[in-house]
């Protein structure tokens, strides 16, 4: 099958070491993948080679059957944008200003932005609901704000794969939601192809398309939510161990019922 | 909004701009002869005027006051581009021992060069403290590449600066050549002497890193969101990193070569002009702090020469006073801002 975004062996890992092995994605224009699993399964690590901000150990990423490996920087910046969940000390940054970054690709030789790019900035903040904060500095607006205006200022790359490093882990719930909501809206809207790590697995089961679940050293499962998701799924993925939890039962329970689909019973 | 913006910056630019005029021609006028304004004119058309006071304005005056502003320049914009590299706002060619290092290897050249009764030229000085700046960059590159923090960069920074002063000292004092009254002074840091020449090889060097540093200002641009980001956007970071290393080493080296290290011009300037300007926008930021430098530096001559005259201060010395309250300021201001 031709897919617009596939690898093919891929192994990822530190120099030269892999850390996953195997890793075989295949993605649609527009679908949405999300990669779970418990800390240190390498999600990040995955991500991070998929954006080529390291060199993956082993096997190929294709954009539309194209290894990434040959593009240019500049041709993949126009291509692939980033939100990764590093902290980030800005200094005299409007959030317009950071947006604006997203333009570098398209900008001429002292980076100035034209009448287009600016057009291009106002419509990527418009998308993602922070017109009204444009003026403010960076570095003073709620965790909330921030990822969005992050998302923004990936949109500005006009871009058609969004890699997100748990764009959602440090939201409460309401940002949460409406954070998950743009990204869908942006699907919708550019069909945008979304890669990203999630922590909230009720949250995965309802807006991912494809599901990338990572354990140790390989790949435990890839597939739709319905396939990956079963009752005693999310207990073994992460490790969840019995013993820990005799006295507990209630919040054995709820691993259990996160790993049921909606609208089917939970076997008992 | 931006059109405020814009203004902000464009009058920040012209106020710099005059400072910068006053202090050239005050820089001029004021020293252990008084010159005024008419004299000047004179001199520089060459009618009327008295041979000394032509002379004191066309070889002593002038050269000094073009070398000043340049260097400071240099200094400054030098300052900036580590403070961008190392992402750490108390980075700077003195603190990181960068100045030590050209320092050193200068007074070393020169002592060899001296006792074989042989001149340095400019070049050679140039390529000395070139060679300086690099050897302690690179130092203070591996220790911060193996320990990443803000603190332990200025550490490594001021220790290997310490050495290399050591070593200076040690040079300076056993060398026993009547000349080494000048490289005493000059370790120590001062503008005095500076001859056309100078300035002519200066304003070359510093001229054409200022032009290549300003090519930068689009990929530093995308630096200021860290380095993951930078990437991401297409910057080729590897050779911003050596593009970056290089023309801050040549920028300081060349201030070190004629003038000796000068402390604090390299950290504070930078921070005063974001202030002014409110923006950090490299684009701005280059010319902006080349012009902040000169006139930082300027200011601090003017006193080093005229304070105790005739006895000249070292101009370290003014610039402490006057740079180190606005590290200090800087580093409070950044706590306060986190803690809120």
């Amino acid at each position: 099958m031709d897919y617009y975004f596939h690898t093919e062996r891929l192994s990822v890992g530190y120099q030269g070491k892999p850390l996953v092995k195997g890793i075989e994605i295949g993605l649609k224009k527009g679908e949405i993948l999300t990669v779970i699993g418990p800390n240190g399964a390498g999600k990040s690590t995955l991500l991070k080679s998929i954006a080529r901000q390291l060199k993956s150990v082993g096997g190929a990423i294709y954009l539309e059957q194209k290894d990434l490996a040959d593009m240019s920087g500049t041709a993949l910046s126009k291509r692939m944008a980033v939100v990764f969940t590093e902290k980030m000390q800005t200094e005299l940054m409007t959030c317009e200003d950071v947006a604006a970054t997203g333009r570098y690709p398209y900008t001429g030789r002292f980076g100035v932005l034209s009448k287009e790019d600016r057009d291009q900035v106002e419509e990527a903040m418009a998308l993602v609901h922070v017109e009204q904060i444009k003026d403010q500095d960076f570095s003073r607006i709620s965790d909330g704000q921030r990822q969005r205006v992050m998302l923004a200022r990936a949109i500005c790359q006009e871009p058609e794969v969004l890699v997100l490093d748990e764009p959602v882990s440090f939201l409460d719930i309401r940002h949460k939601l409406e954070f998950l909501s743009v990204l869908q809206e942006l699907r919708e809207k550019k069909q945008l192809t979304v890669i990203m790590s999630l922590h909230e697995l009720e949250l995965v089961k309802i807006v991912s398309d494809k599901i990338l679940c990572l354990r140790g050293e390989y790949v435990e499962r890839y597939g739709a939510p319905e396939e990956v998701f079963e009752t005693d799924f999310i207990g073994r993925l992460y490790g969840i161990d019995r013993e820990n939890f005799i006295k507990n039962e209630k919040l054995l329970a709820y691993a259990r019922q996160i790993g049921q689909m909606p609208g089917t019973k939970l076997r008992t | 909004m931006e059109e405020n913006r814009i203004k902000r910056q464009v009058s920040a630019f012209i106020l710099l701009g005059m400072g910068v005029l006053v202090f050239v021609i005050l820089n001029i006028c004021i020293g252990s002869v008084k010159i005024s304004l008419s004299e000047i004119r004179s001199a520089l058309t060459g009618r009327g005027s008295e041979e000394t006071m032509a002379r004191i304005v066309w070889d002593i005056r002038l050269p000094r006051t073009a070398a000043v502003l340049v260097l400071g320049g240099a200094l400054a914009l030098s300052g900036y581009l580590l403070q961008t590299f190392f992402n750490n706002p108390i980075a700077g060619p003195f603190v990181l021992g960068i100045s030590s290092g050209a320092k050193m290897v200068v007074a070393l050249t020169m002592v060899f060069f001296m006792g074989r009764a042989v001149r340095v030229t400019q070049t050679g000085m140039i390529f000395a403290a070139f060679l300086g700046a690099v050897l302690s960059m690179g130092f203070v590159l591996v220790l911060s590449r193996r320990v990443n923090s803000m603190s332990m960069l200025v550490v490594s920074g001021v220790m290997i600066g310490y050495i290399c002063s050591a070593v200076t000292e040690l040079v300076v004092t056993f060398a026993s050549d009547a000349q080494i009254v000048n490289l005493h002074n000059w370790s120590r840091g001062s503008f005095s002497g500076m001859t056309w020449e100078n300035v002519r090889m200066i304003v070359v060097v510093v001229g054409a890193a200022f032009l290549l540093v300003f090519c930068l200002s689009k990929p530093l641009g995308a630096y200021r969101l860290g380095e993951s980001y930078a990437r991401s956007l297409g910057v080729n970071l590897r050779l911003l990193r050596v593009e970056l290393v290089i023309l801050s080493s040549i920028l300081s080296a060349c201030v070190v070569a004629f003038a000796g290290p000068i402390s604090f011009v390299g950290i504070a300037t930078p921070h005063l002009v974001k202030k002014l300007f409110g923006t950090a926008k490299p684009l701005s930021m280059i010319p902006a702090c080349f012009l902040g430098g000169s006139l930082f530096c300027l200011f601090c001559d003017l006193l080093a020469r005229t304070m105790l005259a005739p006895a000249e201060l070292s101009i370290s010395t003014v610039t402490a006073i006057f740079g180190a309250p606005v590290v200090l300021w800087i580093m409070t201001e950044r706590k306060r801002e986190r803690a809120g």
